[in-house]
């Protein structure tokens, strides 16, 4: 199991459980993550909370994820993570096109 | 000029569970070797993220029991290279077309835009040698379409061409060898 998932409302927060999210895990990551948004829920917010370094693979899943989620007016929002986590999404774009807070917190305040 | 501080080569058995371990070997290796003008976050950082990725290219597409990694410091600048016998470079094209190695004379020297996400186009330039250069063309498009349209084997490329100072694949045709290299330079070259 990669994610810990906690649900209120059809929000869920899934938080990422291995220090290193890449080739080994990333396929249960998105296997996971589509389970979780063919349930019927509104918004995925992932905390990075946990993880210490990423590659291209987890990456790879998590755009899958996106486009997966998208059709189905599923949000993904991205909180918590670590310099080093941020700054190679952001290398990449990806910033673009996830919508990324500092902590769950944060993300939950934007909701109304 | 250029010299030679010291160079280590790690042998990696292109499994997958192995990469944390050589990730760190590597990276404890650089730590160790520059702790007398440690080199800023920033630049470790970007370094560790290819690492990294040559290691999971070697896992995903080598097809090869074994990966020879290479840290080579210089007075000018930090090289990683990953050398193996497997299955030689083959890129798809945006427009679908494939170039592979070793390359047909016909094809040299050309540029082949290989993938872009809106902003960042990430293309190939060959020389007269078959060396492939990657560099990045930035767009002034501001609309992210394609990151979504391309979930992408080429992230791994992307990561390492925008996080390298240079980022290039030779062939040897007549061993097979094939080469990653992956180059950062220093702001100040060392004395």
């Amino acid at each position: 199991m990669v994610l810990e998932v906690e649900e209120i409302n059809r929000v869920v927060k899934a938080t990422i459980l291995p220090e290193e999210a890449s080739l080994s895990n990333a396929e249960a990551f998105k296997e996971e993550m589509i389970t979780l948004i063919g349930r019927g829920v509104r918004l995925v917010i992932v905390s990075f909370e946990n993880v210490n370094y990423i590659d291209s693979s987890f990456l790879g899943s998590l755009v899958v994820a996106l486009k997966y989620a998208m059709p189905r007016n599923v949000d993904i929002y991205l909180v918590a993570l670590k310099p080093d986590v941020k700054n190679l999404l952001t290398l990449i774009r990806m910033d673009k096109v996830f919508k990324i807070f500092n902590d769950y917190e944060e993300a939950m305040g934007t909701l109304s | 000029m250029k010299e030679d501080l010291d160079r280590i080569t790690i042998v990696f058995n292109s499994n997958r569970e192995g990469i944390p371990g050589t990730l760190n070997l590597c990276l404890d290796h650089i730590r160790q070797k520059t702790g007398g003008s440690p080199l800023h976050e920033d630049l470790m950082a970007k370094i560790k993220w290819v690492i990294m990725e040559l290691l999971t290219n070697a896992v995903k597409h080598s097809g090869q029991r074994e990966t020879v990694l290479k840290i080579v410091r210089t007075t000018e600048a930090i090289i990683l290279e990953k050398e193996d016998y497997g299955k030689p470079l083959v890129l798809v094209g945006q427009d679908k077309k494939k170039i592979m190695w070793p390359l047909e004379e016909m094809v040299r020297p050309v540029d082949f835009p290989i993938y872009h996400n809106g902003m960042d186009s990430l293309c190939v330039r060959t020389d007269e040698s078959g060396r492939a250069i990657f560099f990045i063309e930035e767009l002034a498009e501001l609309e992210m379409p394609a990151l979504l349209s391309d979930t992408s084997e080429h992230f791994g490329l992307l990561i390492m061409t925008k996080a390298s100072d240079e980022f290039a694949y030779e062939h040897e045709p007549e061993t097979g060898l094939n080469r990653f290299i992956s180059t950062f330079y220093f702001t100040n070259p060392l004395p």
